[in-house]
């Protein structure tokens, strides 16, 4: 009876292997390979273009920079067609030519981006890079709980915080916020400077109650956390749920991020890539990704089809005084890299 | 002769598929990891050729081995624990007839259909401090302010005991149930008292299950890093977490890959010991 059992598994195994090698319908004009973050691009969009384009729009996702990078130094080169993403991500790809340049002429919707979120320092004349959707890690106040008014990162080193705050599960943004706190950059190399960050770093530690990054507003919803270092989208979101949460942008200027549609060397389907970028740079497509994932949208000219709640709200549409006091996390070198990591262990230990 | 042909063929065909999965996907790998914690790291993560024993070395940086200490004896404790609440029930379970024990021992095994992640966060939900389990104990008046059950080291710990639970019962389970009763019965006779007899007898014949249980719990809770990061807030770091950070956060591959030697090597000592002790390799597979 095992034996049987044991072998109908085995051939089980050995079919199973073999279904799912046969070719999928291709669409008229071919498909393209699309490498996104989750939960970040709607799968409205991408069916709308599929049918308007006739092209078939195969979506991988990923849920970090580093995944990403990762999987292109891991897959051979053609495995995806666009790839999305962030600033120093986009920085570092460069660096390594590992981006095609963009055929400007095939991307006219680049012109409905906003002027503020073009030619920046990752990538000056974007060459290689189109902007989609951006946003700040900025603070959540439940003002029913918090007696305190918090205006900045500093603030959230105030001992009567114990135990309440929910933060990015993420080194660079909470190393970033410490160093900003301190008016220093969120890219300090210096390691005299650095040993200085970590004793600041350390006195965050009684205040933090849990770290989170897939939903870090779920915490301040339910109301287990009172306080949230976190994304501008997910702070949106909590308000809609609990009233008595604000947003609060800090004084010392914000760690800012921008995602980008970029083609990584060697994309077999260039000519499709340049398609699908172009739709989701047209005012029709951003407005559909910008109401599912309520981020900071440079897309101007789908701001002016959006509704007043979106404009309205300053956690959606993220002011540009915002962004443009911000800054952007950067690549940093591997002797920095391993400092960071030894403060953020210390950290959690 | 064609009958003897016949059988080896179906061994082979058996055997093979299985064999061929081990070498690609156990022992590649395995053999990957080590290479590479004796190679440099890449400045943007991957690794550089070259031979040295700095990943070695760099391990030990008090930091990492107080975290690794750290989460042996944390893995020790939730090893103590599982034990604690598994022994008595497997004991209540084993004297029960046969019905009884399919329908008791099915709940054990039914929990795996659902997948643990959700099951995670169906706990941080009851435990978490405005949740069921923290409403209750206020309105009855035994606590004041709510507990924190979730969100730290605690919480960390019940999730690892929920989670590695079924691990300790099924071959403690099966060492009880083959308990010789009539032996208990004769110590009874000749005067053993309960406690005697248990000490004596019950546990020494149920050793195979109690070692058995404690390696399959004790070597899984020192890597289930999303479990601690789930419960204990991302804020307890497990042997686990530190590898997964080298990886993915520090880009630093061949220190990562020496934590993982570390921890195989912890594994196999550990794994020795139980076959030293007299424990069979069989009754960790034998469920």
């Amino acid at each position: 009876m095992k034996r049987k059992v044991a072998l109908s598994l085995t051939s089980a195994l050995i079919i199973s292997s073999f279904v799912g090698c046969g070719s999928s319908k291709t669409a008229e004009n071919g498909e393209v390979n699309v490498f996104v973050w989750t939960e970040y691009v709607s799968e409205t969009a991408i069916k709308n273009f599929e049918d308007e384009a006739g092209i078939k729009v195969n979506v991988s996702t990923y849920s970090s920079n580093e995944d990403l990078l990762a999987k292109l130094k891991s897959e051979s080169e053609g495995t995806y067609d666009v790839i999305l993403p962030s600033d120093y991500a986009v920085e570092y790809l460069i660096a390594q030519d590992k981006l095609e340049e963009l055929d400007k002429d095939a991307l006219p919707n680049l012109s409905n981006i906003d002027d503020a979120y073009l030619d920046e320092s990752f990538d000056p004349g974007n060459v290689y890079s189109a902007p989609y959707e951006g946003g700040v890690a900025c603070i959540a106040v439940n003002t029913s709980k918090v007696d305190k008014d918090i205006k900045s990162y500093a603030d959230l080193f105030d001992p009567s915080l114990e135990g309440q705050l929910v933060v990015l599960d993420d080194y660079r943004a909470v190393i970033g916020i410490t160093e900003r706190a301190m008016g220093l950059s969120m890219n300090e190399t210096d390691p005299e400077t650095l040993s200085e960050v970590e004793d600041k770093l350390l006195s965050l530690k009684n205040n933090i109650k849990l770290y989170d990054s897939d939903s870090p507003k779920s915490a301040l919803i339910s109301g287990d956390c009172s306080v949230g270092m976190i994304w501008s989208a997910e702070v949106a979101l909590s308000m809609d749920e609990n009233p008595d949460i604000e947003i609060v942008y800090p004084t010392e200027g914000s760690y800012v991020f921008l995602d980008n549609w970029c083609v990584p060397k060697g994309a077999k389907n260039y000519d499709n890539a340049m398609k699908f970028i172009d739709y989701m740079l047209s005012a029709d497509a951003a407005k559909i990704n910008i109401e599912d994932f309520p981020y900071l949208c440079p897309n101007k000219a789908a701001l002016e089809l959006m509704g007043e709640d979106y404009i309205a709200n300053e956690a959606k549409n993220v002011p540009a005084e915002v962004i443009s006091g911000g800054e952007f996390v950067k690549y940093l070198d591997t002797d920095t890299m391993a400092i960071y990591d030894d403060m953020w262990t210390k950290l959690k230990e | 002769m064609k009958k003897k042909f016949k059988s080896n063929l179906a061994k082979f065909a058996m055997i093979t598929p299985i064999s061929l999965w081990m070498y690609i996907m156990v022992a590649l790998p395995f053999l990957y990891i080590i290479l590479i914690s004796f190679m440099h790291p890449g400045t943007y993560g991957g690794v550089e050729l070259g031979v040295t024993l700095d990943n070695y070395k760099e391990l030990l940086n008090p930091l990492y081995l107080v975290t690794f200490g750290r989460s042996i004896v944390m893995s020790t404790a939730v090893t103590c624990v599982c034990l604690l609440l598994a022994y008595p029930f497997c004991y209540f379970v084993a004297k029960k007839n046969d019905i009884q024990k399919k329908i008791l021992m099915s709940c054990i095994m039914i929990t795996f259909c659902v997948s643990m992640i959700i099951r995670l966060f169906m706990w941080i939900n009851l435990l978490r401090s405005e949740g069921a389990v923290n409403h209750f104990f206020i309105n009855i008046g035994w606590i004041q302010v709510p507990l924190k059950l979730v969100y730290s080291n605690m919480g960390a710990m019940i999730g690892l005991i929920y989670m590695l639970l079924p691990f300790m019962i099924l071959p403690l389970f099966n060492s009880i149930e083959k308990i010789d009763y009539t032996i208990l019965e004769a110590a009874c006779d000749l005067g053993a008292k309960p406690f005697q007899s248990f000490i004596n007898i019950t546990i020494p014949l149920t050793k195979p299950g109690i070692f058995a249980g404690s390696v399959m719990v004790f070597i899984p809770s020192m890597g289930l890093y999303f479990v601690t990061d789930l419960m204990g807030g991302s804020k307890t770091l497990v042997i686990g977490n530190l590898i997964k950070n080298q990886f993915i956060t520090a880009r630093n591959w061949p220190l990562g890959a020496a934590m993982s030697v570390i921890l195989m090597l912890i594994t196999y000592l550990l794994l020795k010991a139980y076959q030293m002790a007299g424990g069979s390799m069989d009754d960790l597979s034998g469920m």
